[in-house]
């Protein structure tokens, strides 16, 4: 293990669902990541690029953008620590961002290689069934906070 | 709520059912898009003197020839001198209202309702959960707790609105940070010029760590969120004691007597408008009850 | 015999029926406005009575779900026709009355209140489901915490001439409620009528009074005998029945009963029910402005939870369906009522099931909240 692992699996055991892990199983996805700072209004990823990364964001604050022709770049999420963002590229169905990431504050993300994840996933079906359950969660709950958008509970009653 | 003493209402006619008194529209604030805030004095200064309200009380505002409306109140409990009350124009009487200008009288019965109980929340932490309309019926509460913030443990503000023009009072958000009320704010969308968050009330949950065993949640707006921030709550293992809600139903007369704002075996403008949920919870969830 | 001295309250004395008559113009001469059933239009109604001949004398009413048939079957009684869609609520709670009004004056409004005298009623007839009714309103407009003025003026002067029933009809159920068909308590005088005498039993020093000099006798133990069995045998003659052993819990725990949506079905929301009953309580406000908008009369009228506008706020109507307001009437009468008020809210006097256009019988409507129940 070298320092900047070691370093990723510092921040990574700081985030409630890795503490979970075993020492063997975060080596590993510290050994397939990187920590990356962004500055406020730095671009991470595009609608439309390829889908490489999965993010954890461990300070500041992502938006997710979608251009909406008329209307512009619409914020539709912002990811806070410890909250994940990219997650479909671990199971890709589309191959391509949906939304765009933007940095609003200056943060620290940890960036874990999609492709690799799954190897690891496949390899080691432990480690796969806690990654894959905790997705799940984050799916759920993103459903949810999106369905309660869908409402539009805040609409004027006449309109 | 039960146990709260009420005191019998300042601004009503004992013997002649339904007739207000009168007050003057001092100024009013434009908040939002279909929002305003309308300050007012009652005519006769003795009534004005002997007017007292507890946060989360309403008054019954009454426009002649269109009728009345349930307004909550929002101004501070402590100022004797005016009276506040955010409108929302989406009616007959509301739109009324927001053809006031200052000089006009209006009717006024009140103040009514059970209200926020901030005395049995000395030394709890509180999380006030609100959204849209919301957050004028907790405001009374917020300057309650600001105004004795000592007796307080944590206290969190959570604040949602549908775009970041929606938001109200936001001029006084920095002011209550450095009481130290942790204000947090979210919106449904934004665009590219907002920096704050997307995303709704009750997620929030997941961000802050709260202790079930001294949290007390206040939270009032758009039942769906309500009942999804109890949710959350209720997850979290807070008690069904110590979460408060306030709730909104046609109301005609205040006082617990025309029956048209009943939830259940309550009459909302007098066993609420703010519940304990335990109270609550049989009849709440109950679809088109 | 003439009797000089005045009968004490809780005995029973026994008048020729013919003596009802000074009694009437007694109460009148004191300024009390004597109503009592009369027949009109084919049906009964609660108007101004001034002689005994005045009353249905002679009628019985064939009531059924949906049906009623006011019948002369030339009887010698003046009480044994069970109340039509009248009740004494439109005396005490008035369907339509003004509030105060309001003339503009430059910037504000000048306002006075109704000035009109408060009618002081005698009740002649009042039967025992109607009192029961009567003092469930009396704990709802009257309370520690809020007294309705227009009700407690009129309440105050009330005379109630009751009358024991002995001849209940199709859609009675008084006995399953425990409120009658004996009345107990809270009337000036109870009368019961025997084939050729009327008792009277006093409650009160109005009622004292008023009979000082009448001639009377007090009631035998055979007569007193006579009306028990009578009674007894209207107990067992009811029209209709309902276990109460469940209530309200059986309403309150089946809200989500599919049955809702099968009477909601039915239902047409027309209100009848919560008008012809006579402890719904609902009302309105309502503003009758002139067209130059420089006056304006508040008024207060009957309203029902059937109204599609009584659930209406900003943002939509709480209850939309029928069904969510058939529940909403019925669950509130027979399960939360009585933590509102300590009692359930039906009487049992059988008039929403007479005056339903398409028969609707809560009596078989509640039982069915018993049968597939999850």
């Amino acid at each position: 293990m070298n320092d900047v692992q070691e370093k990723t699996i510092k921040e990574l055991e700081k985030i409630p669902w890795f503490k979970e892990l075993e020492r063997k199983h975060l080596e590993k996805i510290a050994s397939i990541s990187t920590l990356r700072h962004v500055r406020a209004e730095e671009v991470l990823f595009h609608e439309g690029d390829r889908e490489d990364f999965l993010y954890i964001v461990l300070s500041g604050r992502i938006a997710l953008e979608i251009f909406v022709p008329h209307r512009g770049k619409i914020r539709i999420y912002t990811v806070e620590p410890p909250d994940l963002f990219g997650w479909s590229s671990v199971t890709p169905i589309v191959h391509q961002r949906t939304a765009g990431a933007t940095a609003v504050i200056d943060g620290l993300v940890v960036c874990i290689d999609s492709e690799k994840l799954r190897q690891v996933c496949e390899e080691d079906h432990d480690l796969g069934y806690i990654v894959m359950r905790r997705l799940a969660n984050i799916v759920a709950s993103r459903l949810l906070v999106t369905r309660l958008q869908l409402l539009d509970m805040f609409a004027h009653p006449e309109s | 709520m039960v146990a709260q003493q009420i005191a019998r209402p300042v601004a009503i006619h004992p013997d002649h059912l339904l007739q207000p008194q009168w007050a003057e529209v001092l100024s009013i604030t434009h908040e939002i898009n279909d929002v305003s805030t309308y300050w007012i004095k009652f005519t006769d200064p003795a009534i004005q003197k002997a007017y007292t309200f507890q946060p989360g009380q309403f008054n019954m505002i009454y426009m002649p020839g269109f009728g009345e409306s349930a307004i909550s109140i929002c101004s501070d409990p402590n100022d004797h001198t005016k009276i506040g009350h955010s409108v929302r124009f989406v009616g007959n009487v509301t739109n009324a209202i927001g053809r006031l200008k200052v000089g006009d009288t209006v009717g006024l019965r009140g103040p009514f309702g059970t209200y926020w109980p901030v005395k049995e929340l000395e030394g709890k932490d509180v999380l006030i959960a609100c959204g849209g309309i919301g957050l004028p019926p907790l405001r009374p509460a917020i300057y309650h707790i600001l105004r004795n913030r000592e007796k307080y443990g944590k206290v969190i503000l959570l604040y949602g609105a549908r775009t970041p023009a929606d938001l109200m009072y936001t001029n006084e958000f920095d002011e209550w940070r450095k009481a130290n009320i942790d204000v947090e704010i979210t919106v449904d969308r934004g665009d590219s010029n907002w920096s704050g968050r997307v995303g709704v009330v009750p997620m929030w949950f997941y961000q802050f760590r709260i202790d079930p065993r001294k949290t007390a949640v206040l939270t009032c707006g758009p039942e769906i969120m309500i009942r999804f921030v109890i949710y959350e709550a209720l997850a979290r293992r807070v008690p069904l004691e110590s979460i408060f809600v306030s709730l909104e139903r046609n109301m005609k007369c205040g006082q617990g007597s025309c029956g048209h704002c009943q939830l259940g075996p309550y009459f909302i403008c007098k066993d609420g408008p703010v519940f304990r949920f335990d109270a609550l919870q049989p009849f709440f969830n109950v679809e088109e009850f | 015999m003439p009797n000089e001295h005045r009968p004490e309250i809780g005995s029973t004395i026994v008048i020729e029926k013919a003596a009802l008559n000074s009694i009437l113009s007694r109460l009148r001469e004191k300024g009390y406005e004597t109503v009592g059933p009369r027949v009109k239009n084919d049906t009964l109604v609660y108007a101004a009575i001034e002689r005994l001949d005045d009353l249905p004398h002679g009628y019985i009413t064939e009531q059924e779900a949906g049906h009623f048939r006011l019948v002369n079957t030339g009887h010698s009684r003046y009480f044994d026709a069970i109340p039509g869609a009248q009740s004494w609520k439109q005396f005490l709670f008035p369907s339509r009355i003004e509030l105060f009004s309001l003339r503009q004056n430059s910037n504000h409004w000048e306002t006075s209140s109704p000035q009109s005298k408060t009618p002081a009623y005698a009740f002649i007839g009042v039967r025992a489901c109607e009192l029961a009714a009567i003092q469930i309103q009396d704990n709802i407009f009257m309370r520690p915490d809020f007294n309705d003025p227009i009700y407690r003026a009129r309440r105050e002067h009330v005379f109630i001439l009751s009358v024991d029933c002995m001849n209940p009809a199709g859609t009675c159920f008084c006995a399953s409620m425990g409120t009658g068909p004996r009345v107990k308590a809270g009337f000036d005088l109870n009368l019961t009528e025997l084939e050729d005498v009327f008792l009277l039993t006093i409650g009160s020093e109005i009622a004292r009074d008023l009979l000082k000099g009448i001639p009377s006798e007090p009631a035998s133990a055979f007569l007193l005998r006579n009306a028990d069995q009578a009674l007894e045998r209207a107990a067992s003659q009811m029209g209709r029945t309902l276990d109460t052993s469940n209530l309200p819990e059986l309403v309150l725990n089946n809200l989500d009963h599919p049955h809702w949506q099968e009477v909601g079905s039915r239902c047409l929301s027309c209100t009848n029910c919560t008008q012809v009953c006579p402890t719904c309580f609902c009302w309105d406000a309502v503003d009758q402005m002139s067209l130059d908008g420089k006056e304006t009369r508040r008024e207060r009228v009957w309203d029902s939870c059937f109204n599609p506008g009584y659930s209406y706020q900003a943002g939509g109507n709480t209850r939309p369906t029928i069904r969510s307001r058939y529940r909403q009437w019925l669950s509130h009468k027979l399960g939360t009522w009585k933590q509102q008020n300590g009692t359930l809210g039906c009487v049992g006097c059988g008039r929403c099931i007479t005056w339903c256009p398409v028969g609707i019988d809560l009596t078989k409507e509640i039982p069915m909240l018993q049968e597939e129940a999850h």
